[in-house]
């Protein structure tokens, strides 16, 4: 790869996402700011992350980037011109995992769920992976010789 | 809701009477990966049909128990979940319930005593079973009790909907359970739960105003 993406971010002024990559041929560090345009707090941030990352001139550099990444930091972008602080923002990209997701709106939990989508993907087993078993059956031990959990000890009512 | 009455007709779940039709639904919180799970056991084969109206996604599987063709289907709750509470239309004729939550969150777990009873409010005897999802993501879960499953003398199965662990073995077992459930019993709670729901569906009309704002409000922040 001629580019190798070591870290994203972005600057709010102009609305841009930030690429610093490795030049493979010159070995480099650089860093790349890519305005984001035609974006406004009502856009659809997985649509411009799509649009960012098949753009002529920007996508050899985005190759290693994953969308999941790029429509993030389109959230953080989009906060900011909602009236957000980064902090919410970031606040908002580590979740919580006491948060009640059922109170979330369609919109936050399709944010989540694409965080978590992360894990998914890396942890997926696909039918034209090789090693794909469609009736994987795996045995775990036997309820008398597993352990308490944790979260069964506070009795809080339940 | 006045349209509630609808409901059950336009689903047209008398169907469900048939010896070669079953109904298994999913319960549990957003997110906790129950229409993954679905998907993961479907594969390509699935026809998910969206009932928008009613929130949920229904998905149609044929295959064979002791040689008898059978028809299952499998109810998947699109959105409505976030009431943390189901149409009773959800739960009407239903022969096993797949109760799920993610090892990752708390809360989910918690949250399966909410569940568990208002499934056990319509459907006090059907067959169920609670899934530990997302094993992947920690295999170490597998070592733990989850003290609900046991408390309540429930199957308790370890799966992830993401490298497929355990996945096509739940849903086969449930339907198993489903079949056996509806061959040993003769439904006679679906008569009384007919009746409470009407009466359900009359008290509700009067606050039908309320529910009416809170799906255009859902609908006003759809992306
Ligand atoms: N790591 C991991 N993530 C999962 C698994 N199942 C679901 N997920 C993630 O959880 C998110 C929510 O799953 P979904 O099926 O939409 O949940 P539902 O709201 O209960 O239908 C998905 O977007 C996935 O990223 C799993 O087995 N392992
Ligand atoms: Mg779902």
């Amino acid at each position: 790869m001629e580019y190798v993406a070591k870290r994203c971010g972005v600057k709010f002024d102009p609305p841009s996402i930030v690429l610093v990559y490795e030049d493979g041929k010159t070995k480099k560090m650089r860093q790349r700011i890519m305005p984001v345009r035609n974006f406004s707090k009502f856009s659809d941030c997985s649509l411009a992350a799509e649009r960012l990352k098949s753009n002529a001139r920007h996508s050899a550099y985005l190759q290693g980037v994953s969308l999941q990444q790029l429509e993030r930091l389109h959230g953080v972008l989009r906060d900011r011109l909602r009236g957000h602080t980064l902090e919410q923002s970031l606040a908002e990209l580590r979740p919580d995992p006491d948060q009640d997701l059922n109170k979330l709106s369609d919109e936050e939990l399709a944010r989540r769920k694409a965080h978590m989508d992360v894990l998914f993907e890396r942890n997926r087993k696909r039918k034209d992976d090789p090693d794909f078993v469609y009736d994987l059956e795996v045995e775990f031990p036997e309820a008398d010789d597993r352990g308490t959990c944790s979260w069964d000890e506070s009795e809080d009512g339940f | 809701m006045a349209r509630g009455t609808s409901d059950l007709s336009e689903l047209d779940q008398e169907k469900y009477d048939a010896d070669e039709r079953v109904k298994i639904i999913c319960l549990g919180d957003s997110a906790v990966g129950k229409s993954k799970l679905m998907e993961r056991f479907l594969m390509d084969g699935y026809r998910p049909e969206q009932l928008s109206t009613y929130a949920l996604t229904l998905y149609k599987y044929t295959t064979t128990v002791d040689g008898k063709a059978v028809l299952v289907d499998f109810w998947d709750t699109a959105g409505q979940e976030r009431f943390q509470s189901m149409h009773p239309s959800y739960y009407y004729k239903a022969h096993a319930c797949i109760m799920v939550f993610d090892v990752q969150r708390k809360i989910t777990y918690k949250n399966l005593a909410n569940w568990y009873k208002e499934l056990r409010e319509y459907r006090p005897e059907i067959p169920c079973i609670v899934v530990a999802n997302k094993i992947d993501a920690d295999l170490k879960v597998t070592q733990r009790n989850f003290n609900f499953a046991k408390k309540q003398g429930l199957p308790l199965y370890y799966v992830s909907a993401a490298d497929g662990t355990n996945v096509v073995k739940l849903f086969k077992d449930a339907i198993k359970l489903a079949m056996s459930y509806k061959q040993n019993s003769n439904d006679f709670m679906d008569e009384v739960m007919r009746e409470l729901e009407n009466f359900e569906l009359e008290q509700k009309e009067e606050t039908s105003d309320k529910e009416d704002n809170v799906s255009k409000e859902e609908k006003d922040q759809l992306p």
